[in-house]
């Protein structure tokens, strides 16, 4: 019973930053049409940078954010301007070859300039834990999972409330519309995937302390992240949160009973058995 | 108001528009008419920067807007009604007239111009916070053109307004098309439905595979043997 209650707790505060992640995700697919197969890769290449900054000038993870997220964000925009708007309107397989080809580029180039050991990145919150009861929670996940709610929150206002929210909405739900009515599309799908891959800036600092990194770890997040996606619906807002709890919990309550790579099916499992009986997402209308 | 100069258009290399060029005077209402796919949408389109020109020229007020951009174009004050409504599905009625607004030009007298909106389109206030994918046809013909005057237009394009919707939406629209070209708005309105053009406008152009063919008062288009054959191909 503790076992499970400590994989509920994790889980959960887990699943909070995958939603966060996916929400950028979502967002880019939503107003671009773009898979982005390298979405977890630039999350990787963020918890890097966060490594470099400690390397050089002994900044803590979370310091180093002011700096990664300008860094990612920038990143994202030339990306977006040279790599992929050129192809934007092509059939998607183009698409999904060029993310997919990037993800090979980042995880080699990360290869090629880190090594293929596992590094760490201390922090000063790394082993700080949280005892509520019986369940033990390291703060770094508390904190995780507060800033991802709190992004999402955040996100949902802008989207709800402003100006530049709605035309992000328009875009997403007609894009001709859009244009008609003096949305800038082309500069909406720009921002919006700048701001998709700076999102995971801060999931790399959130994510980062206490866990060692390797070169390989993106296509590990990708995969999460895009099952996150589908399940939420692709477009889905509250949706996308609630898979990423899903995708959080089964791959908490998996490892916790079963150990090693897989516990780690469970995720992948229930994901299948939703899309079964709900192939449209979690809360979206079926048919 | 409006130049259209010698345009030529098209779609992925095949040519759609030859050689069309019209002439649209501040405060009127001119019809467009021509059969399915005659080339009238790719001409509204032009117009409003969502589809390049391979040549000719296009003037309003004087400035030549033939490269500018769709999101420019609307800062102009050229605004397009689009076929088949195009409203944002997901997003209420009340959102949907603030994104009418959402130009530099029409942001600063929003929400007066929503007000004025809803004071045309009293049905619209009912349905204020309902999604507009929710809406009936002719409600949704109601709030894309309420968005289009949201939107601040010194130029109205309505491309086939009359399109899927009952004949008594049908006469309340073209009712309130009637008042707002009294009101002084310029209009181009591109029809399929003959009479009903006809009936409203003062000039119109007839289009026939991208080429135009007739042009003329609507007295004269009523009854010129060309404008049946370039509707029916006889």
């Amino acid at each position: 019973m503790d076992m499970l209650l400590q994989a509920l707790a994790q889980g959960l505060l887990m699943g909070g930053t995958y939603g966060m992640v996916a929400l950028g995700m979502g967002l880019i697919y939503g107003v671009s049409s773009i898979v982005n197969f390298s979405h977890g890769d630039f999350l990787s290449l963020g918890m890097f940078l966060c490594f470099s900054l400690y390397a050089a000038f002994a900044l803590d993870p979370y310091v180093s954010l002011v700096f990664v997220f300008p860094a990612l964000a920038a990143l994202g925009a030339l990306v977006y301007r040279f790599l992929i708007r050129p192809i934007v309107g092509n059939h998607l397989l183009m698409i999904i070859q060029l993310t997919l080809g990037l993800s090979f580029l980042l995880q080699n180039g990360l290869l090629m300039v880190y090594g293929g050991q596992p590094l760490r990145t201390p922090s000063f919150m790394e082993s700080k834990l949280l005892i509520l009861g019986d369940v033990v929670v390291r703060m770094p996940l508390v904190i995780a999972f507060a800033a991802s709610i709190g992004m999402a929150g955040m996100l949902y206002f802008v989207l709800t409330r402003t100006d530049l929210g709605r035309s992000i909405r328009a875009v997403q739900q007609n894009a001709k519309a859009a244009a008609l009515m003096g949305v800038n599309v082309s500069r909406v799908q720009l921002l919006t995937f700048a701001f998709g891959i700076a999102l995971l800036a801060v999931a790399a600092v959130l994510l980062l302390p206490g866990t060692p990194i390797h070169p390989n770890q993106g296509m590990r997040y990708t995969v999460i992240t895009l099952m996150t996606v589908v399940l939420g619906g692709m477009s889905n807002f509250a949706g996308i949160l609630l898979g990423g709890l899903v995708i959080g919990l089964a791959e908490a309550i998996g490892t916790i009973y079963v150990s090693g790579v897989s516990g780690m099916i469970l995720p992948y499992f229930i994901f299948v058995l939703i899309m079964l009986f709900r192939p449209a997402g979690l809360l979206e209308r079926q048919g | 108001m409006l130049e259209v100069v010698n345009l030529t258009a098209g779609y992925d290399g095949v040519p759609v528009l030859h050689d069309v060029s019209l002439n649209i005077g501040e405060g009127e209402l001119i019809g467009l008419l021509g059969a399915n796919n005659a080339g009238k949408s790719t001409l509204i389109n032009c117009l409003s920067g969502t589809l390049p020109a391979r040549s000719g020229r296009l003037l309003f007020q004087g400035v030549d807007f033939t490269r500018m951009q769709a999101h420019e174009v609307v800062e102009l004050g050229i605004i397009q009604v689009p076929e088949g409504r195009l409203v944002f599905p997901q997003m209420s009625v009340r959102e949907n007239l603030l994104m009418g607004g959402i130009s530099r030009r029409a942001r600063k007298g929003r929400a007066r111009a929503i007000e004025r909106a809803l004071e045309l389109f009293p049905k619209l206030k009912e349905r204020y916070s309902q999604p507009a994918g929710t809406l009936s046809g002719g409600e949704q013909q109601m709030l894309a053109i309420g968005r289009g005057l949201v939107a601040g237009a010194k130029f109205l394009m309505l491309d086939e307004p009359s399109l899927g919707l009952s004949p008594r939406f049908v006469q309340i629209i073209f009712q309130n098309i009637k008042q707002l070209h009294q009101e002084g708005l310029t209009i181009l309105l591109v029809e399929q439905n003959l009479s009903l053009t006809l009936a409203h406008a003062s000039r119109c152009y007839v289009i026939e595979r991208g080429r135009i063919v007739v042009q003329g008062t609507s007295a004269e288009i009523k009854d010129d043997p060309r404008t049946r054959k370039a509707y029916l191909g006889l």
